[in-house]
C-alpha cells in the first residue's frame, strides 16, 4: 500500500506542479507560481525536499541498517536518477529535431542549449553522457545526480560523526561563494545552471532537518519560536519581490556573491528566505487539508512518485513551448495545455503505482 | 539516412567554406571583401565583412567606454550572453579563442581581448537581463554582446514585456558605463509573414535607435546570403544549412562593429527620434 497524504509528499508534488509550469516560460499560469511573491522558488523547494526523502532512504537510528547495504542503496539510486536524466534528454533532443524538421524551423535545434548537440554532436554526446551538457530546463536531475553520489558520504558523516556535518557542508557552501568556485560544462564553455557546491547545502539541511536527533530536533523543539522569527522574513522577501527592490549588484560589497541575489550559486539571500518560507508554511498543511481535502491526496501522489513525474513533467513542459509556438500563446491554449499536463502528471503518478500494485499481486 | 549524411556533408562543407573566406577576408582586407572605410588619423584597418556574408549596413556607433578601456588597458573584457554565443563569436573549439577574439586581435595591434562566455540558447530576454546583472557585477566587462529576440519572439512573449526587458536593461548597462551591442534576430524564409516575430524585430530596432546602441543587423545580412545563394545555377540551400552559415559571418560583422565603434567619434547632437 503507497503511504498515506502527508506534508512532505505534498510539498513535493506542489513543486512539481511549479517546476512544470515555470518550465513553459510565458504560459498564463507562470504568474500564479510562487516565484512571483519568493526569492526562493521551486527548485529550492524541490532539492530541500530530496533531501527531507535520503532520510526516508538512510532510515532511522533506531532501525540502523549497515553502512554496506547503505551504500549500495543511495548508489543504485543515483544510477535510476542518472538513467532517467539520459532518457529524458534524449528524448527531448528528438523532440527538438522532429519540431524543427516538420515545422522547417532550424532555430528549434537552438533552443535550451541543444545547438551543441547537432553542430558538434561528437562530443557533445559526450558531454551529455558525463552530464557536463545539459539542456536548458534539463538541468537540475545533473545536480540530484551528484548530490545523491554524495549521499553515502552524508549518510557516513550522520552515522559516526553527526555534529560535523552541516558545518562541513556550510564550509563547502561558503568557500564557493567566496572563491568563487562551480563545476564547469563541456564541450560548450559555461558553468553547471545549478552550482552543485553550493546546492549541497540546502539538499544536507533538508536531510539533517529530517533527523530527529540533532539539528531536526533543535528545530522542531523551538518551532513556534522560529515560525515568529520567519514571519518578518518571509513577508520582506515578498516585498523586495513584488515592488523590486532588489539592490543592485554592482554596488554591492566583495564577495558579491555572499549579498546578490543568484539562483545558480544559490546564495544565501536565497537560502535563509527558503528556510524561513519552509518554517512559515509547514504551518500550513493541516489547514490546507481541512479547507482541501481533494488537494492534499492529488498532490501527494505527485509527490510519492517524483522521480517519475518530474521526468514526464519536464517532456510536457518542453511539449507545452512547442504548443504554444505552433498556435501562439492564448489564455485557451494555455488553459488547455495546463489542463492536459497536470492531468497526465496524475497519470503519471497513478500508473506508477497501479503498477507497484499488480507486481504485488503477481507475487 | 544517404539523405542526412549528404546533407550533414554539405553542412560541414559550406561551413567550412565560411570559415576559410571569413579568415582570409580578414586577413586580406580589399580581396574578396568590403573595403574598409577610413576614420581619421587614429583609425585602424578595420575587419572586413566577407562577401558571402552579405552587405548589411553597420551604422558607426561609438563605444566610448570600450574605447577608453583600449586606450588605458589595451584589453577589451567581452560578456557574451543570451542565446548560443557561438553563433556571435564563431564556433567554439578546444585549444583555440573563438574567431571574434582572432579577428580584433589579429585587427587592432597588442589588443588583449578577453571573450566572457554567458550564453545560453533558448533563453529569454527577461532572464537573460536578471543574470546579466550578476555577471555584470562578477566580471566587469567593457562590452556586452547581447544576442536577443529570436526566443521572445518563439516562445510569444508579447512585445510589449520584450521591449521593456531589453529596453530597461540597455539603460542599466549605460548607466553603468558598460557598452551594449545588440545581435538581432534569425532570418527565416517562413518567418518573413510571421507578425509576432516581426514585431519584436521591429522593436528590438527601436530600442537599438533610442539608446543609440549598435545594432548587428542579422536579419538582414542573412536574408542576403538567403537570396544569393538561391541564384539560378546554384543548389536550392537547405535552411539548417543557412543557419550554420550565419555563424562565422556574424562573427565578422561584430568583429566590425566592435572595431568601429572604437574609432567611431561620438554624435554631437542626440539621436533623431524614433518614429
Amino acid at each position: 500500500m503507497p503511504r498515506q497524504a502527508n506534508a512532505v509528499d505534498f510539498w513535493r508534488g506542489f513543486a512539481l506542479v511549479s517546476i512544470f509550469v515555470n518550465h513553459i516560460p510565458g504560459i498564463y499560469y507562470e504568474r500564479l507560481t510562487h516565484r512571483n511573491f519568493s526569492i526562493s522558488d521551486s527548485a529550492e523547494l524541490f532539492v530541500f525536499l530530496a533531501g527531507w526523502s535520503l532520510g526516508y532512504l538512510v532510515g532511522s537510528r533506531d532501525e540502523p541498517i549497515g553502512t554496506g547495504r547503505l551504500v549500495a542503496r543511495l548508489g543504485s539510486r543515483s544510477l535510476q536518477i542518472y538513467a532517467a536524466q539520459i532518457l529524458i534528454s534524449s528524448i527531448a533532443l528528438a523532440l527538438l529535431a522532429a519540431s524543427a524538421y516538420l515545422l522547417e524551423n532550424p532555430l528549434i535545434l537552438e533552443w535550451h542549449n541543444a545547438s551543441a548537440v547537432f553542430q558538434d554532436p561528437a562530443l557533445a554526446h559526450i558531454g551529455l553522457v558525463l552530464l557536463t551538457h545539459q539542456l536548458g530546463y534539463f538541468d537540475i536531475l545533473p545536480l540530484y545526480v551528484v548530490l545523491m553520489l554524495a549521499a553515502p558520504g552524508i549518510a557516513v558523516i550522520d552515522r559516526f560523526a553527526k555534529p560535523l556535518l552541516v558545518p562541513l557542508s556550510l564550509s563547502l557552501y561558503f568557500a564557493s561563494l567566496t572563491v568563487p568556485f562551480t563545476a564547469p560544462t563541456w564541450p560548450v564553455p559555461g558553468q553547471w545552471f545549478f552550482n552543485p557546491f553550493t546546492w549541497q547545502a540546502i539538499f544536507v539541511l533538508g536531510f539533517s532537518l529530517s533527523r530527529n536527533e540533532g539539528l531536526g530536533a533543535f528545530v522542531r523543539c523551538h518551532i513556534r519560536t522560529i515560525r515568529i522569527i520567519s514571519l518578518p522574513v518571509v513577508l520582506f522577501a515578498a516585498a523586495i519581490v513584488v515592488f523590486s527592490w532588489m539592490p543592485d549588484p554592482t554596488k554591492l560589497p566583495e564577495p558579491k556573491l555572499l549579498f546578490l541575489n543568484g539562483k545558480s550559486f544559490l546564495t544565501p539571500m536565497r537560502l535563509i528566505q527558503f528556510l524561513a518560507l519552509a518554517a512559515v508554511f509547514s504551518a500550513t498543511y493541516p489547514l490546507i487539508a481541512r479547507a482541501l481535502p481533494w488537494l492534499c491526496p492529488f498532490l501527494s501522489i505527485l509527490g510519492r512518485n517524483s522521480l517519475y513525474v518530474f521526468c514526464v513533467g519536464s517532456l510536457l513542459s518542453l511539449t507545452g513551448q512547442l504548443i504554444r509556438y505552433l498556435y501562439s500563446g492564448s489564455f485557451a491554449v494555455d488553459t488547455i495545455i495546463f489542463v492536459v499536463g497536470i492531468g497526465l502528471l496524475w497519470l503519471t503518478a497513478w500508473t506508477s503505482e497501479w503498477r507497484e500494485r499488480q507486481k504485488r499481486a503477481d507475487i | 539516412m544517404e539523405r542526412a549524411a549528404k546533407k550533414g556533408g554539405h553542412l560541414k562543407g559550406m561551413l567550412g567554406a565560411f570559415l576559410v573566406l571569413g579568415i582570409l577576408a580578414t586577413a586580406c582586407p580589399g580581396s574578396q571583401a568590403q573595403g574598409a572605410t577610413e576614420r581619421g588619423a587614429n583609425a585602424a584597418e578595420l575587419p572586413a565583412v566577407a562577401k558571402e556574408c552579405g552587405e548589411a549596413k553597420l551604422a558607426d556607433t561609438p563605444l566610448p567606454n570600450s574605447a577608453q578601456a583600449l586606450q588605458q588597458r589595451k584589453k577589451l573584457k567581452i560578456l557574451a550572453i543570451g542565446a548560443s554565443s557561438a553563433s556571435v563569436v564563431g564556433p567554439l573549439r578546444e585549444g583555440s579563442s573563438p574567431l571574434l577574439e582572432q579577428i580584433l586581435e589579429h585587427t587592432i595591434k597588442g589588443l588583449d581581448v578577453e571573450i566572457i562566455d554567458r550564453g545560453f540558447s533558448g533563453e529569454l530576454a527577461a532572464a537573460a537581463a536578471t543574470r546579466l546583472k550578476i555577471e555584470v557585477a562578477l566580471n566587469h566587462p567593457d562590452i556586452v554582446l547581447w544576442q536577443v529576440g529570436t526566443n521572445d519572439a518563439l516562445a510569444q512573449v508579447p512585445v510589449e514585456q520584450f521591449q521593456e526587458a531589453v529596453g530597461d536593461m540597455v539603460r542599466w548597462l549605460k548607466e553603468h558605463n558598460i557598452d551594449v551591442i545588440l545581435v538581432g534576430l534569425h532570418y527565416m524564409k517562413r518567418l518573413v509573414r510571421d507578425p509576432h516575430y516581426q514585431a519584436i524585430r521591429t522593436s528590438l530596432r527601436s530600442i537599438a535607435a533610442k539608446e543609440n546602441v549598435p545594432r548587428i543587423t542579422r536579419y538582414e545580412a542573412m536574408e542576403i546570403i538567403s537570396r544569393a545563394m538561391r541564384e539560378p545555377g546554384r543548389p536550392v540551400p537547405s535552411e539548417f544549412g543557412l543557419t550554420e552559415a550565419g555563424y562565422n559571418c556574424m562573427a565578422q560583422y561584430v568583429a566590425r562593429a566592435i572595431a568601429v565603434g572604437l574609432y567611431a567619434k561620438p554624435p554631437k547632437t542626440a539621436p533623431p527620434p524614433v518614429r
